[in-house]
């Protein structure tokens, strides 16, 4: 897995952060990178939606209840994308938090935008 | 910030989820068609079985108006997976008690889908859902005429078959 680093001259949004990472949006390249579990991850429309649905569909609970010798880790592997994590349990939450987070602020950016666009036109 | 989501895709998450679960609800229509077509053929009925022959291939059509819709939106449509479906039934009768109660039931869902678009303001998806609605007064009035018959013909001695003749008859045509 490789990290990506980010070049100077990508304009850059951060659209959410806490303590775990951050999520910036890429307007010129049509992408989001997302900065978790110490890498740089690139994410297009498609494969973004996917991780969330990946992530969402974790059964947190379950996991907790689950009284198995087995390790709490969960890989999240995300068809077609060169993106693969290997995440705790903490870091399952953390992640979750991190993308709830993203989609709310896209959202409040697409009202913004809908309202805008009515009064402009 | 450029509104990414909304350039890829018009439909907003809750509006997709509703539709992808609309296209499993017609594809379950059209194969509970086709076990009523098939146990009305085997009992007998022919021209009931070649009315829900019919029925199962409008469901489909259907199924895949919405699936088409929601890829044509830029949204991400999923080939549902069908189980449950009934295959004996008691009586003729109750196989159009049944059809009937499933054209309500996709109706109310429709209904459902067009709730949410009011609240979202999709104007867009109102216009499409539009056609659903007209087709689903020719449908639910197509099932209430078929049971109708059961109480006008009566299934004493012949009813039945002349029962089953008239449903093979029954049509609407609507003025708007």
């Amino acid at each position: 897995m490789q990290n990506l680093t980010i070049q100077s001259s990508v304009d850059f949004v951060e659209v959410f952060s806490t303590s775990a990472g951050a999520i910036f949006q890429s307007d010129s390249e049509n992408c989001w990178y997302v900065d978790f579990a110490g890498k740089l991850a690139r994410f297009d429309y498609r494969n973004i939606l996917k991780l969330k649905k990946a992530v969402y569909h974790i059964d947190i609970e379950a996991m907790l209840l689950d009284n198995t010798k087995s390790p709490d880790v969960e890989i999240i592997f995300i068809c077609a994308c060169d993106h693969c994590y290997v995440l705790s349990l903490i870091q399952i939450i953390e992640l979750k938090e991190l993308l709830q987070g993203m989609f709310v602020m896209l959202e409040l950016n697409h009202i913004i935008h809908d309202r805008l666009c009515r009064l402009i036109s | 910030m450029k509104d990414i989501m909304r350039v890829k895709c018009l439909l907003s998450s809750d509006v997709e989820t509703l539709i992808n679960q609309q296209i499993k609800k017609e594809a379950h229509s059209s194969a509970i068609y086709l076990s009523m077509a098939s146990w009305c053929n085997r009992n007998g009925y022919d021209f009931s079985a070649d009315y829900f022959f019919k029925q199962a291939e409008e469901e489909r059509m259907h199924q895949l108006k919405f699936f088409k819709y929601v890829l044509d939106m830029g949204g991400n449509a999923v080939s549902p997976e069908i189980t449950n479906v009934k295959a004996e039934y008691n009586s003729f009768r109750e196989v159009f008690e049944e059809a009937l109660e499933q054209e309500i039931s996709v109706t109310q869902s429709i209904k459902n889908i067009a709730a949410r678009c009011h609240k979202e303001q999709d104007y867009v998806t109102l216009e499409f859902l539009n056609w659903f609605f007209r087709e689903q007064r020719e449908e639910e009035y197509k099932a209430r005429r078929a049971l109708e018959l059961f109480d006008v013909i009566g299934e004493e001695g012949t009813g039945r078959w002349q029962i089953d003749k008239h449903v093979g008859q029954i049509t609407y045509s609507s003025e708007a």
